[in-house]
């Protein structure tokens, strides 16, 4: 019975933390002049802008949301302690970064973004998720809120007339269809393709990407096309079926790992051995090409358009080594990381950097219209032949993907198919 | 009863705090910060959805790990009503009676089985709901979701969007609540107690555990078809993360948090779900669900009954403070006075086996 | 005229036969005792009637063929249980117990008054009508199963071992109230008791049944102090 009294003490920081967390609501309606100078937005003063992070930091997708905040963290970081940003309009200001954890669960995005406009955010960046992203599209366009280089393939982010106050930063599913297919097209032989796809948004991008860029190359013909479901465990029919084609070119549009290895691993069980096209996602020589077998087909291919850091052509690049020692001091860090959305969302840094020095004034109208307005910007640890470029309506920030081959141990540039 | 304190079994002292919580609830929106009544608006969206839950799990004693595959549910009627320009009053019935039907059909046959074999049928709901909502993109927008947007204020209210989106939510919550409230008070209430403690007993009086146990499934998936619709009132958008079987088990933590068997707790289960994202989002972001699981166990820890008992266990801490220094006692002597139930059982139960020949 | 009629009634528990051809006549009104050692199938036989063992044989009620009906339609016919350890709700409270008793009534004015009289009947639940059920003495707790049973208003009541656990003093007290109930109420009783005085002071005949089966049949009178059920009672 003694412990008994003693609860009162923690109840009492139980009460208190809660009415911390609604205080922590406090900030009248109309957000009040918090900037610098009259009329500036909400979220940025004469020596500071904040930027928010709504993105999976616990869950299934803790590991790719960690990345999306430790890159813009880095790279920021080493920007602030060399004084920061000098900003369009003439004035120097560093940058601060807001995360919050949605754990990829929508309602809480919702509810992360409401808390950035009580938090006085600039701008909503880098957060990971289709639905997550989506959750909160509306809410910061009737905001006026810029919600930009957010990781979803989603391309409804890059249209400018349904979403005027978003932009997408990574390849839509359709870039990467489509460089698998220019590629193709270019070849000198002819080549019998077959499509198997997963049935929803995912697999009908890469699909119709890739179909369009080989709409007009008269060396390509679609000799079989075959669809799963992203709940499927085996795909062994649409295989056998897809093999009696006679396919040498096998384009898989698939998001599910256990059972990409599983397709590697059967396709060569009935002898078919055509070369593969794998998505980005799916592609991890580590975790799928190695325990599927893909030494034995003529070329595995993928895009990319970030400079692995693992890689050992890249263990003396200059932009990874800078990269990997900010990413450790700044981002909270340490390891090799683990998924490429640490690599993009550094990207994401450089190209709000460069959004800033073009800004003309501080506010949100005038960061849109800078942003809008990067052609060319060959950001930190992107591959040469991929730039930034914001100014296509319909297209994110990064629309242009390598074509990799892989050699054995890691992926290589592609120059031509075969 | 015995958690009311005093002043309120007064009539008129009741009637009048009503009156006074009544016009705070209508006026609170108009003066709080917009956040604040987001905030509020998200807290009754899953406090409709806990309150389903306690009917269910709370009052019956039924395990239901799917009450989220319901919310989803009429989250997903609701988007496709408004997308079809359904007269929102018809949503908001298709909403409940959707998600009813189907919670009745699931219950009709799930609740023959006894049970660990109902968690498993309710465990089934949102693993298959994910998928299933991922697949009838006609209807659901497949995994990219769906928007729909009803609960932007008309121009002729001259309200915030938060505002007016407070009151739809602060209407349908209240219904919930009250209705909720009179039907646990009543006949069905004390037929889904004695279900929960004793079916055999149940029986002998003519209640039918079978029917009561669909009954109480069906009421929370209704319950869970509001939430659903209030859902979408606040967040606008829905996609088949809504329902995955994580947050069903979030919701029951809630229940739990709140208080089972509460109708209050329910409330509180609401604000529990809501507040405590934001507020280990504030502590720091990178350790939500380690300082999630902390609270979680210390509340439980502290409250085994659930936040609800709250106010028992400081009057009960306040009166020992207060008994101490007059009697000279050894504080045990207060608590004698208000056994704690786990404790009146216990003894019970000794005193039983003691006396049988 | 017969209320409730048994004739020839088996039950197995798995392969265990627990009743080998049970008979029993309750008239409508009466009370009827059953005696018998432990394991003699007492309370299979009251289990029988309210639909939780599956039987065979033939079972009567108000001319009603009720073998086979789930317990709570026969509950719904007018048969109440109070089962061998109460089955106490012990998180409802008090009046809630009571009112779950009436579950199946209609009538708010009429349920409240039998409330009343309940409490009346049993006055010791007066100070307790709002504490949780759980916390009632074992004697109290008996006395809340009758006075639910009752609130059911049924035609006949399936009384078990309403002695058990409780102190002499207390039990007499359970069965005064009980008595006075019958007596005012007119409901008629099938009455198991270990305590063959407690039996005999609330019934009008009585059966000893052993293994199974009927093994005497009498009224409360004749039974009195014959040898059979000193044996049936000291498990001879």
């Amino acid at each position: 019975m003694k412990i008994r009294t003693k609860p009162g003490g923690v109840l009492g920081i139980v009460a208190m933390a809660s009415i911390v967390a609604l205080s922590l609501s406090g900030c009248t309606r109309g957000g009040s002049g918090q900037g610098g100078g009259s009329g500036a937005s909400p979220g940025i003063t004469d020596t500071s802008i904040t930027l928010g992070i709504t993105t999976p930091l616990s869950g299934a997708t803790a590991g790719p949301g960690t990345c999306t905040v430790a890159g813009v963290s880095a790279y920021f970081g080493a920007v602030n302690a060399a004084g920061g940003v000098k900003f369009g309009d003439g004035k120097t200001r560093t940058v601060t970064i807001k995360s919050y954890d949605d754990a990829y669960d929508p309602q809480k995005s919702l509810a992360n973004f409401q808390q950035m406009v009580s938090d006085n955010v600039f701008a909503a960046t880098a957060g990971l998720g289709t639905p997550t992203n989506r959750a909160y599209r509306d809410a910061a366009i009737s905001e006026k809120f810029p919600q930009v280089l957010v990781m979803t393939g989603d391309p409804l982010f890059s249209d400018q007339k349904q979403s005027p106050w978003q932009l997408g930063f990574v390849p839509i599913y359709q870039n990467e269809g489509a460089a698998f297919g220019k590629l193709l097209a270019a070849s000198k032989d002819q080549h019998k393709v077959a499509l198997l796809s997963q049935n929803d948004d995912y697999g009908k991008g890469y699909v119709s990407g890739f179909k369009e860029a080989i709409k007009d190359a008269s060396n390509i013909s679609v000799v079989g096309e075959q669809t799963y479901e992203a709940t499927d465990t085996s795909v062994d029919a649409q295989l056998t079926q897809l093999a009696s084609s006679g396919a040498d070119v096998f384009f898989n549009a698939m998001s599910v790992t256990p059972l990409t290895i599983a397709a590697l691993q059967k396709a060569q069980q009935i002898g078919w051995k055509p070369s593969w096209f794998l998505p980005s996602n799916t592609s991890s020589p580590t975790a799928i090409l190695e325990p599927g077998g893909a030494a034995a087909y003529p070329g595995i291919y993928s895009v990319s358009f970030a400079k692995a850091p693992q890689s050992p052509a890249f263990a003396k690049d200059p932009d990874v080594v800078k990269f990997l020692s900010e990413l450790k001091q700044y981002g909270n860090y340490p390891d090799m990381p683990a998924f490429p959305h640490c690599m993009w969302s550094y990207m994401v840094g450089a190209t709000l950097e460069q959004a800033f020095k073009n800004m003309t004034s501080p506010t949100r109208d005038s960061f849109m219209t800078a942003l809008r307005n990067i052609k060319g910007l060959q950001a930190p640890l992107m591959l040469s032949g991929t730039s930034i470029d914001t100014t296509v309506d319909g297209q994110p920030a990064v629309s242009s993907v390598i074509v990799q081959k892989y050699n054995g141990k890691g992926y290589a540039t592609a120059e031509n198919f075969g | 009863m015995s958690t009311v304190s005093p002043v309120l079994r007064n009539r008129s002292a009741r009637i009048a705090l009503t009156v006074v919580v009544a016009i705070a609830l209508i006026a609170a929106p108009l003066l709080l910060p917009a956040f604040a009544n987001q905030t509020l608006v998200r807290i009754g969206v899953y406090a409709v959805a806990v309150l389903g839950l306690n009917i269910v799990m709370g009052y019956t004693g039924q395990v239901n790990l799917g009450q989220i595959f319901f919310v989803g549910l009429g989250a997903y009627v609701t988007a496709y009503g408004v997308n079809h320009g359904w007269n929102i009053i018809v949503v908001f019935v298709a909403a409940c009676a959707i998600a009813g039907i189907v919670g009745l059909l699931v219950a009709l046959a799930a609740a023959r089985l006894g049970g660990l074999a109902i968690a498993m049928v309710t465990i089934a709901l949102p693993i298959v709901g994910v998928p299933l909502a991922k697949r009838l993109s006609e209807f659901t927008g497949g995994s990219q979701g769906i928007s729909a947007r009803f609960s932007d204020a008309p121009d002729w209210s001259g309200l915030y969007s938060d505002q007016w989106q407070f009151y739809i939510v602060l209407l349908v919550t209240a219904a919930a609540f009250l209705l909720a409230r009179s039907l646990v008070q009543g006949k069905y209430g004390r037929a889904f107690g004695v279900v929960r403690e004793n079916e055999a007993v149940a029986a002998s009086m003519g209640v039918s555990p079978y029917r009561t146990k669909v009954l109480a499934f069906t009421i929370a998936s209704i319950l869970g078809g509001a939430s659903g619709f209030l859902y979408l009132a606040a967040v606008q958008y829905t996609s088949p993360e809504t329902l995955s079987f994580g947050h069903s088990i979030s919701l029951l933590a809630a229940m739990v948090i709140g208080g089972a068997g509460s109708i209050a707790g329910s409330l509180i289960g609401g604000a529990y779900y809501v507040f405590v994202p934001q507020l280990t989002n504030a502590i720091d972001p990178s350790f939500t669900t380690l300082s999630q699981g902390a609270i979680l166990l210390v509340v439980l820890f502290l409250l085994p009954e659930g936040l609800v008992s709250l106010p028992r266990v400081i009057r009960r801490l306040g009166r020992r403070r207060t008994a101490r220094p007059t009697s000279g006692n050894p504080p045990q002597t207060a608590p004698a006075h208000h056994p704690v139930p786990e404790a009146a059982r216990e003894g019970l139960e000794n005193t039983e086996r003691q006396d049988r020949p | 005229m017969t209320l409730l009629e048994l004739a020839d009634v088996t039950a197995f528990y798995g392969p265990v036969q627990v009743l080998d051809g049970v008979s029993l006549s309750v008239p409508e009104g009466g009370s009827v005792g059953i005696l018998g050692a432990n394991g003699a199938g007492k309370t299979t036989t009251l289990r029988a009637v309210s639909g939780t063992v599956r039987t065979g044989g033939r079972i009567t009620f108000d001319g009603r063929d009720i073998r086979g009906l789930r317990p709570d339609q026969v509950a719904a016919l007018g048969i109440a249980h109070v089962p061998e350890g109460r089955g106490t709700l012990g998180q409802l409270s008090v009046r809630e117990n009571l009112l779950v008793g009436a579950y199946l009534r209609k009538g708010r004015k009429a349920i409240s008054a039998d409330v009343d009289y309940c409490l009346d009947l049993f006055p010791q639940l007066q100070d307790r009508v709002s504490s949780r059920a759980a916390a009632l003495s074992g004697g109290e707790q008996q006395m809340l199963a009758v006075a639910r049973a009752f609130m059911a208003k049924p035609k006949l009541l399936l009384l078990d071992e309403a002695s058990l656990g409780l102190a002499p003093s207390t039990a007499k007290t359970v069965y005064d109230s009980i008595r006075r109930l019958r007596r005012e109420s007119g409901i008629a009783m099938v009455v198991v008791e270990q305590n063959a005085n407690l039996a005999f002071s609330l019934v009008d005949t009585a059966t000893v049944l052993e293994t199974g089966r009927n093994v005497l049949t009498g009224s409360s009178a004749e039974l009195k102090g014959m040898d059979e059920i000193r044996r049936a009672y000291l498990g001879g």
